[in-house]
């Protein structure tokens, strides 16, 4: 990833670490082709004269949106929102500053909703880090025109990377929780349903703050598991009576209360929500438990929970810090708990029918299949980033990456999948590259999301495209499918539609299909093309 | 110290440290420039626990030279 910055201090301390280009300070003429992401990281000065301050922000809007335009679209500008770090007043009454600088961020925020390749980062959730004194280094501002203290350069690496991966979608998925000690206070087994400490007073209110954080989370995208050593039936009782529980079952999307050992019933979970165990963290109060599972699962995250209960809050925020930045949330994210519920029903739907064909018809299914555009694009792109099972090329693309194949006319559909048990939102894409010297189509892409796995979904979806490219005039398909270590379930996927192996090297398997007419589509499910 | 020290150098300026000789000079090497060269007094301050003055950071332009203000504080 290289990056280009547009400053107007000497910022190359705080980059070391990153591939990175400079503008000449306060300069926009320049371009740097080559780069990946554009950032724009100006600061204003420390000059004392407030008029002259507020005509700098001015002056970096202009700056601002004259960049965007030269900035191609297909191209990222991250924008550090503006902070004061040398407040300073002439007047105790003069807010003049202040509400420059919130101006200029929010108009930042309103051009982020305009042109989706531009990106704000609040800098001032950096610097609230630190005691106003120690974020400049005066000996530095004058020697080297550095305006962020350099000796925090660490600590701001760590920061902005977290910030850009929260943007290119790497975040964890699910939280496993513990009960005693850790959704309440206390051991219910030994304290009872009435005695274990949740409510308005210490400890109890620690632990019911938390469950407000928990729910929240839930809300926003993360899925919540129990895995706990209990009896089942006393534990749910307590969940759904207990009067100061603000959790409830139906915020959590599977549980596994009961004596096996937890790595067991974790990698149970895992299965069951069909998420992989790298995207899980584990709560739980036991030291034990907690070494247990990281010796049993290395690739799970197991942070140390707190042993006082008041600093649970803080623990959590800094687990949502590390492990659960999100830039932007989907319409599927946070619908995610309500749909991992749906697909739990529609397991059990399936053990009363006789053959699987009829648990199918029966689902109802519809397909909405659509191209790719400015309302799909981040789910699309989001999609590239996550699905590993059902994958066959494993490539991650960034929006603008999408964009760019859209732009130069190839195929990029997405597909929703629907029952009669609700709506499973986008989980389909493909993108298809066409070669006019050969007439050869090629699936650069083919993914499902694991929820809509086992009704036979994918095989209508490809049929389905085959006939567009067909319809396109196109009669040879090529299609690779390159094993990860984590797709084998796709391994088969183009044999078993009757595609021809012709060539195989190193993990990649290529295969080529040729079309002699439109493929009849014999499915139970009914497809929207729109 | 003087190892340590070489350590250092070699590690913001990207180099192997065979090439932080005892003699070594900004003006014959390219690799030692003016950004890498704040680099350097930042990672020194913090290694050590001083803090240099802007006439002493535009001395320190050798290797002896960056020993010695090292030593007159330490």
């Amino acid at each position: 990833m290289k990056y280009f910055i547009f400053r107007n201090y000497t910022v190359e301390p705080l980059f070391v670490n990153f591939d990175a280009g400079y503008s000449q300070y306060g300069d926009i003429s320049v371009l740097d082709q080559e780069a990946d992401i554009y950032l724009w990281f100006y600061q204003i000065s420390p000059n004392p004269d407030p008029v002259s301050r507020g005509n700098e922000i001015d002056d970096f809007l202009r700056k601002i949106h004259y960049l965007i335009k030269q900035i191609p679209p297909t191209k990222d500008l991250y924008v550090f929102s503006l902070v004061d770090m040398f407040p300073f007043k002439w007047q105790n009454s003069d807010f003049s500053i202040e509400i420059k600088m919130f101006e200029f961020n929010n108009k930042i925020f309103e051009l982020t909703k305009l042109y989706p390749n531009v990106r704000l980062i609040d800098l001032g959730d950096f610097v609230r880090d630190y005691p106003i004194d120690s974020i400049i280094n005066w000996k530095y501002y004058f020697t080297s025109f550095t305006f962020l203290n350099p000796s925090l350069a660490k600590q701001f690496t760590i920061w902005f990377s977290k910030k850009s991966d929260a943007i290119q979608l790497k975040r964890k998925k699910c939280i496993i929780l513990d009960l005693d000690n850790t959704l309440w206070g206390g051991v219910l087994g030994e304290d009872g349903i009435e005695g274990i400490k949740l409510g308005n007073s210490y400890p109890g209110n620690c632990f019911t703050e938390f469950q407000r954080y928990l729910v929240e989370a839930s809300n926003n995208g993360i899925m919540l598991a129990i895995c706990s050593k209990n009896n089942e039936a006393d534990a749910l009782v307590a969940i759904e009576n207990n009067p100061y529980m603000i959790l409830k079952m139906d915020h959590i999307v599977a549980h596994r209360i009961n004596w096996e050992n937890k790595p067991t019933n974790i990698k149970s979970l895992a299965q069951e929500m069909n998420i992989g165990l790298d995207s899980m963290v584990f709560f739980d109060d036991s030291p034990v438990e907690r070494e247990l599972v990281k010796q049993a699962i290395p690739m799970i995250e197991v942070p140390e929970f707190p042993t006082e209960p008041y600093n649970i809050t803080p623990f959590f925020k800094d687990v949502l810090n590390c492990s659960f930045q999100i830039y932007k949330l989907t319409i599927e994210d946070k619908k995610k708990t309500s749909q991992y519920k749906e697909n739990w029903k529609r397991s059990n739907f399936r053990s009363e029918y006789t053959s699987i064909d009829d648990y199918i018809k029966n689902l109802e299914i519809e397909i909405e299949i659509r191209s790719v555009d400015g309302f799909s694009i981040s789910r699309a792109s989001q999609m590239t980033q996550k699905t590993n099972q059902f994958n066959l090329t494993t490539k991650r693309y960034s929006e603008s990456d999408i964009n760019r194949f859209i732009k130069d006319g190839n195929t990029v559909l997405c597909a929703s999948v629907k029952d009669k048990f609700g709506d499973n939102g986008i989980s389909i894409l493909t993108i298809i590259t066409y070669d006019s010297s050969d007439k050869s189509a090629h699936i650069d892409l083919f993914l499902l999301s694991c929820r809509i796995l086992g009704r036979g979904i994918e095989n209508v979806f490809l049929n389905f495209v085959l006939n567009q490219i067909f319809l396109k005039g196109f009669k040879r398909v090529y299609a690779s499918y390159v094993a990860t270590g984590k797709n084998e379930l796709a391994k088969e996927f183009y044999k078993n539609n009757c595609f021809i192996e012709v060539e195989s090297k190193d993990a990649e398997v290529k295969y080529l299909k040729e079309l002699n007419e439109e493929i009849l589509i014999q499915s139970n499910f009914k497809i929207n093309y729109a | 110290m003087n190892e340590e020290v070489k350590n250092i150098m070699a590690s913001v300026f990207k180099t192997r440290i065979e090439n932080i000789t005892d003699d070594l000079n900004q003006k014959n090497v390219t690799f030692w420039d003016s950004l890498r060269h704040l680099n350097l007094i930042i990672e020194l301050e913090e290694k050590f626990g001083i803090s240099f003055e802007p006439e002493e950071i535009s001395e320190m332009t050798t290797f002896e030279r960056v020993i010695f203000y090292i030593t007159k504080k330490i």
